[in-house]
């Protein structure tokens, strides 16, 4: 193992003070903050802008509908080869022997790989790999490779992995995690994290008029994304580039140079276009898989480029999952809804990774709560093991803490979204409250839970029942304030381009960096050319904690001020100005700011340029001093239920969430959608399961494991409330991961107010829906 | 070109031909994301066998229309954000032309039964279904004649 060096004392950052306008429009606050000497006043409610206001189609827009948009998968290298990873095919065992000689004797295989590893612990888990001329070819070798375990007992099941003699996923000294932490059998725990503990539990339960205690579960859901996981490795001498479907090229080069013992000079990996990841594409192969190291040992045996993309099982088992949660809840409080204590104990499967994390949003919502307790445990299971997926933990915590506050206010009698703006801190959720009320039309709500009104809507037939329900969710700002940079090049001949090596996985980042590039530099996104995706390129963060744009917009932003001056200063004599200072760049013009009138257009105010071009490159100083450091957001959501199927239909779903000041509000909103579609996927449909018998997954493949289809969809809704966040130059903040965190828990409530019935198990099957159903009749 | 007998129609579009705009992600047929036209009909490549596509017609998203000039459901998608990722959408623009070649008017209903072999992961259907209802207004105001028509055989 590599050393780590001692980190090195850092150096105060000399700053400068300065004020700012921050928050929402209605209530401005006047911050004082103090940026790095050099860099830009950040952008703020006073800021008038000329580009940003606007709504812009993706740059790669007529790539992607064309076909012509090159994913990973889609490059082919001349004299390639064909990768194929051969996983464990049990769940627990010693691997007593691995024969190749079927395989490497097979016409058409160029080499083979094994692991030095003796133990699998997953079904999935890496065990060999084949590279060969086809991809046919390279199916029928690793089938011929044989390899002999021994099998050891295993346990697949979270409540039963709990249990006092449930067979161990690891022996005591081996079990992963921090030392500190207690362990008890394959239970890791109980762990109480950052802001997941305030008062005296017990004196705050004990001093509540009205408690509720509740059990909730959660499934294990996997990311799923469309483009599996894969790289395609060519050397040339001791050069390798890896075209990599990563979320994070830097981290990919850094990981794959450290295992392959070569400097980090020598590795290029290059991310064009990236066909999903949703947090399972941040190592630098997988969760629970070496492949890229794989591929590129098996590209320099081959003396060939090597594609090794990971087929649609293997992508289930090995690449990472959101860990299941079995989660009780202890809310009390006084009998005007004042919350007096939250208890959240939380046991989550991060299969066998450590870190579950299941109870994390108690450590965001309802600060004002006297005392609280988090408490999560991890446990271990023979599965692939957890990767982070869109705000980790937090989907599966909301859905325990957000319903229990549901079943609090039905106990109270008290309308739910009062219950939760008395106990909110956050001035931009109450903001937010009235805003998702009347978007979803709260007042609509069944006023007893399934009795249903009229003015509920709809046309209930004799089997269905209409109901609204809401939840609450918070994501913290991530930001990296150092370790990004931003190249910025203006051509004489007018052309601009921007280099940043940080990925579009999706998001539109592309896009929005063009668009902060323009609005600084006075022109339209389409005329700056991006190049992305690139460890040649200034580096940037990998795309997790919804960091991306907050980290890179502003060196963006920066960049382009400082190649912008550059140009003012070969302008200025040209048009009569004393200096850089005088001008100003907007509308495709540069001009003089207190005359107009004496412009050039951007074109002719290049060709000033002595040089061929004038370029400036800017790095992060420092993060700035913020309005908020969460990002505050809520949903409402409409469901009908049939009472006699227990199928539950989603009418219509409103997310109402801050994001600092959008960049480009067109693919922020399409961001938010597909969060409140991949929950609505979660609470409806999604589990991965895994056969009790042989611990291998039922359901790795897009058939059964359901996601939610074109024919399931709903009216989704997304209205971003603008803040200015400040925290850095641009005040933007990022919407990957908040938005993920409040669906689950807004359907249940939503069923429980049209049906009466409390459904505490996701997903929300048309089987548990009846169970519930019959369990809520037997109560009345 | 010439392909084992194994080999489906979409590897030889992809590993032989290089025309990448279909994608193999379930490989049975589940989520439509290599989706192609067979004589005018979709079908997905991944289920096809390249050999019992000799003498067809096959009709790939690369057909329809150039970056530089996109047929009305590409000009669609562009503008209404009808992607994230953009892995489903060549898919799902060889079946949205294939529904609006047949019902050139669909109601809500009708869009969502038209694309329900077609799976987004990153969540972007409602913008996929405003497409198309874009689209369709785009062709039912252009003549009829400007559009191009696809024998259809072996149904």
């Amino acid at each position: 193992m590599a050393q780590q060096p001692a980190p090195q004392p850092t150096p105060p950052i000399p700053t400068v003070k300065m004020k700012a306008k921050a928050g929402f429009e209605g209530k401005p606050v006047e911050m004082d903050i103090n940026p790095a000497v050099g860099d830009l006043k950040p952008w703020d409610l006073d800021t008038k802008f000329s580009v940003m206001k606007g709504r812009y189609p993706r740059l790669e827009g007529p790539l992607k509908v064309t076909g012509r948009a090159k994913y990973t998968y889609d490059i082919k290298l001349p004299g390639m080869l064909w990768g194929r990873m051969v996983g464990s095919s049990v769940p627990h065992a010693e691997v007593v022997k691995i024969d190749t000689s079927k395989a490497e004797t097979l016409p058409g295989v160029k080499a083979v790989w094994t692991t030095e590893s003796r133990t699998v612990r997953f079904a999935g888990q890496d065990v060999a790999a084949v590279a060969a001329t086809t991809p046919e070819i390279a199916e029928d070798a690793a089938r011929l490779i044989e390899i002999t375990y021994n099998e050891k007992p295993f346990v697949t099941d979270l409540e039963k992995a709990m249990e006092p003699n449930a067979s161990p996923v690891y022996t005591p000294e081996q079990v992963p995690g921090n030392a500190s932490i207690p362990r008890n059998g394959n239970i890791l725990g109980p762990q109480t994290g950052r802001g997941l503990k305030r008062g005296d539990i017990v004196a705050g339960l004990a001093e509540a008029d009205v408690r509720v205690e509740a059990t909730y579960r959660v499934s294990v859901h996997t990311h799923a994304p469309l483009e599996t996981h894969g790289v395609i490795a060519q050397w040339e001498g001791d050069e390798l580039t890896i075209y990599a479907s990563t979320q994070g090229v830097f981290t990919v080069k850094e990981g794959v140079a450290e295992a392959l013992g070569i400097p980090r000079t020598k590795v290029r990996v290059i991310t064009e276009h990236m066909g999903g990841g949703f947090g399972s594409k941040l190592a630098p192969s997988a969760s629970g898989s070496q492949f890229a190291v794989v591929a590129c040992r098996l590209a320099k045996s081959a003396g060939a480029p090597v594609k090794l993309m990971l087929d649609r099982k293997q992508e289930h088992l090995c690449t990472g999952n959101a860990p299941s949660a079995l989660m009780t809840l202890n809310i009390g409080a006084k009998k005007d809804g004042t919350f007096t204590a939250i208890h959240h104990k939380s046991y989550g499967s991060a299969g066998i990774a450590p870190g579950a994390g299941t109870a994390a949003p108690l450590s965001n919502l309802y600060q004002t709560t006297p005392h609280i307790l988090g408490e999560d445990h991890s446990v271990f299971t023979n599965a692939g093991p957890a990767a982070p997926l869109r705000a980790p933990g937090h989907p599966q915590g909301a859905f325990g803490l957000e319903s229990a506050v549901d079943e609090l206010a039905d106990k109270l009698q008290m309308d739910p979204l009062e219950l939760r703006r008395k106990n909110d801190p956050s001035p931009v959720r109450q903001m937010q409250y009235d805003i998702g009320a009347r978007a979803i039309g709260w007042e609509r709500r069944n006023k007893k839970a399934g009795v249903y009104e009229p003015a509920s809507g709809g046309t209930p037939s004799r089997s269905t029942k209409r109901g609204i329900g809401m939840a609450n969710g918070e994501w913290n700002v991530v930001a990296r304030g150092s370790g990004v940079g931003c190249e910025v090049r203006i051509h004489r001949d007018g052309s601009v381009e921007c280099f940043s090596g940080a990925q579009d996985i999706g998001s539109g980042f592309r896009t929005a960096m063009a668009i902060v590039a323009a609005e600084e530099l006075g022109l339209a996104p389409q005329d700056i050319t991006m190049h992305i995706g690139d460890t040649r390129w200034p580096e940037g963060p990998g795309s997790g904690g919804s960091n991306t744009t907050n980290s890179v917009a502003p060196v963006v932003r920066q960049a382009a001020y400082d190649a912008k001056q550059k140009l003012f200063a070969s302008v200025a004599p040209a048009l009569g100005a004393t200096g850089p200072d005088d001008l100003e760049a907007s509308g495709g013009k540069v001009f003089i700011a207190a005359k107009p009138s004496k412009s050039l257009t951007f074109k002719q105010a290049a060709a000033k340029i002595a040089g061929e071009q004038v370029a400036a490159t800017a790095e992060r100083k420092k993060q700035y001093e913020l309005y908020r450091s969460e990002i505050a957001g809520l949903q409402m959501c409409e469901v009908e239920v049939d009472v006699e199927t227990g199928q539950v239909r989603i009418i219509k779903m409103v997310s109402v969430n801050d994001c600092g000041i959008p960049v480009n509000s067109m693919t922020t909103e399409s961001q938010v959608i597909g969060a409140l579609i991949q929950g609505a996927s979660w609470a409806l449909f999604e589990d991965r399961t895994l056969d009790r018998s042989y611990g291998t997954m039922v359901n790795g493949n897009m058939e059964s494991y359901k996601i939610l289809a074109p024919s399931d969809m709903f009216e989704a809704m997304s209205i971003l409330t603008p803040v200015a966040n400040l925290g850095n130059n641009t005040s933007t903040a990022g919407i990957g991961e908040p938005p993920a965190v409040p669906a689950l828990a807004a359907i249940a409530n939503a069923i429980f107010n049209a049906t009466g019935a409390r459904v505490r198990s996701i997903p929300i099957t048309p089987d548990r829906m009846l169970a519930a159903l019959a369990e809520a009749r037997r109560r009345a | 070109v010439t392909v084992e007998p194994r080999v489906t129609l979409l590897r030889a579009l992809r590993n032989e031909l290089e025309i990448t705009g279909a994608k193999e992600v379930c490989d049975r047929g589940g989520c439509g994301a290599c989706t192609v036209m067979m004589d005018g009909r979709t079908v997905n490549a991944c289920m096809i066998m390249a050999w019992d596509a000799v003498g067809h017609e096959i009709t790939t998203v690369e057909s329809f229309g150039t970056p530089e000039k996109l047929s009305p459901i590409q000009a669609a998608f562009v503008e209404c954000d009808g992607y994230q990722c953009g892995f489903c959408t060549p898919g799902m623009i060889v079946s949205c032309t294939a529904l609006l070649k047949k019902n050139p008017n669909p109601s809500l209903d009708e869009i969502k039964a038209g694309l329900a072999g077609n799976l987004c992961r990153c969540g972007t259907y409602g913008r996929i279904f405003e497409a198309v209802g874009k689209a369709a207004k785009v062709m039912a105001s252009t003549k009829p004649a400007a559009m191009k028509t696809v024998s259809r055989k072996g149904e």
